[in-house]
């Protein structure tokens, strides 16, 4: 993940989550934008492609409808 | 029945079972306490005086007449503001909920209810949990009662001033990173966070849905455990809830913590973030304490602080943008500026990166697992320092400094704050005990030791 960002892309990724920013908003966010990127890096280790993420789903009786 | 200064509920509990406090003049007392020093704490924004005079008159014909149906009943309580409550506003400290009255009470406020409490009122939010303080919102930030110049922490910043200024004698905190924690520490308070899943979070307002919690906070471990007792079970309508059966939090009360292994996360607060002087007297002041009760004090180490604040970001950060997805595409400007940014920052985090932090998540909860084993608890600082100015807050926090509370939200083990003393300007400072999931007696076991063996419950907030 790249340590920072261009206008364009800035503009692109707004776009999709269909946030409309003012010019002092989109530099701020862009100026904070490392501390992301350097963020995701820290999760991202070498883990192989077997490594679950915390939130795989196991039934209980609830999602059974064992309860009703 | 004249009423004692600041009762604990432990103590109010007793005196009100012996019929020799009323919890009419209890009631009576609290809201003299919220009328005399709001203006300038800040502390609710919603008082249900006529409810709360009614529930306490109700309670006290029912003492009367046949004795309390628990400890809590009768006991001046308040609610964060982001807790549903049924024909009261809940207004999540946002404009765009201003007029919201919900038809249904949050289990965790039926739950209270039903244990006999009086809603003295909803406590004062960071809007929607997050962010603050904010001057921008419908009512002021919360104040700290230790120093209204100061701080509380948030986001459950008006329980957390009310329960040290003896507005309330327990009130409902939220924590999806430190929420409860957070106050709790800059107020001199007591707040846990259980197990993820012990207590239902239905009809409470989101952060973020696999992080949030919902929990007590009161002056005391003692009161936090006799108001967990009342939370605590298993409800259908939280897709979290977990189904087992909820122990006897204060049967081990009192039992001493003789030959408990205590492990120490010292990295945490002396390397990977250096808290105040004064919070690192109050760290080792408390293993002292321990270690003279009998614990055996042993060192834990874990991936670095950092790790596990950006595993909960990224986490907190999507699903909050989640959650709030249709008002900020089309409300953006009706959120605090500080919640604007917030959301703002969920377009920089791609679903790669969420599952990514999601699969570091197993990791790390891995291992806090494998540490803890042997293990009693373990201990760290609850927060940094002392309150800071409420002027002087970053808005950038989450980049700026480490979390020391996030890491039991990522694991979602149960870990609470409690008073270690006072640190520079009298301002309180904290240390944060962690259990193993569902072991939240043992929590409170150690907590309440600590706390009688210690001076640091014996001062109120001057202003109290």
């Amino acid at each position: 993940m790249p340590a920072d960002i261009s206008d364009q892309t800035l503009d692109f990724l707004l776009a999709r989550a269909g946030l409309d920013l003012t010019p002092a908003q989109k530099a701020e966010l862009k100026s904070v934008y490392p501390g992301i990127a350097a963020m995701a890096e820290r999760v991202r280790k070498p883990r192989g492609i077997m490594a679950e993420p915390a939130h795989a789903y196991g039934f209980n009786p609830a999602d059974l409808g064992e309860d009703l | 029945m004249a009423a004692p200064a600041i009762p604990t509920i432990a103590e109010a509990a007793k005196r009100i079972a012996a019929k020799q406090l009323s919890p009419v003049e209890l009631t009576r007392a609290c809201l003299d306490r919220v009328r005399a020093l709001d203006d300038r704490l800040h502390a609710f924004v919603h008082l249900t005086e006529e409810r709360a005079l009614a529930e306490a008159r109700e309670a006290e014909r029912a003492i009367m007449a046949g004795g309390p149906k628990g400890p809590l009943h009768g006991i001046p309580i308040g609610l964060k503001d982001i807790v549903d409550t049924k024909g009261i506003p809940t207004t999540c400290g946002s404009k765009i909920l201003q007029d919201n009255i919900p038809d249904t009470d949050a289990a965790c406020a039926e739950s209270l209810a039903e244990a006999g409490t009086v809603l003295i009122g909803k406590t004062t939010t960071h809007e929607f949990a997050d962010g603050g303080p904010s001057f921008d919102l419908p009512k002021p930030p919360a104040r700290n009662p230790w120093n209204t110049d100061h701080f509380t922490a948030g986001s459950s910043s008006g329980t957390g001033a009310a329960v040290a200024a003896g507005l309330i004698l327990g009130g409902i905190g939220t924590d999806t990173g430190g929420s409860i924690r957070g106050p709790a520490a800059l107020c001199g308070i007591a707040g846990i966070k259980p197990t993820y899943g012990l207590v239902s979070r239905a009809g409470v307002a989101p952060a973020a849905f696999s992080l949030d919690h919902i929990g007590p906070m009161a002056w005391t471990s003692e009161d936090c455990a006799l108001m967990l007792q009342a939370l605590a079970g298993y409800d259908a309508r939280d897709p979290a809830s977990a189904d087992r059966p909820v122990p006897n939090y204060t049967a081990a009360l009192g039992s001493g913590i003789k030959g408990l292994k205590v492990g120490v996360i010292h990295h945490f607060h002396e390397v990977d973030y250096k808290v105040s002087p004064g919070t690192q007297r109050g760290i080792d002041g408390t293993i002292s304490a321990l270690r003279e009760l009998g614990a055996e004090i042993r060192e834990v180490q874990l991936s670095p602080l950092q790790d596990w604040q950006a595993c909960g970001s990224l986490i907190s950060i999507t699903e909050r943008a989640s959650a709030y997805d249709e008002w900020a595409r089309t409300r953006l400007g009706d959120f605090s500026e500080r919640v604007q940014r917030r959301l703002m920052l969920g377009a920089l985090v791609s679903g790669v990166d969420y599952v990514q932090a999601v699969r570091r998540r197993r990791e790390l909860r891995a291992e806090l697992k494998a540490a803890m084993a042997g293990l009693d608890i373990v201990l760290t600082a609850a927060a940094p320092g002392e309150a800071p100015k409420i002027d002087n807050v970053p808005i950038w926090d989450v980049f700026d400094r480490p979390s020391f509370t996030i890491p039991f939200n990522v694991a979602g083990y149960p870990a609470m704050s409690i008073c270690a003393g006072y640190g520079e300007g009298g301002l309180p400072v904290a240390v944060q005990l962690v259990g193993k999931p569902f072991d939240e007696a043992t929590l409170f076991r150690v907590a309440d030791a600590f706390e009688k063996a210690t001076p640091h419950r014996n001062a109120r907030p001057a202003l109290a």
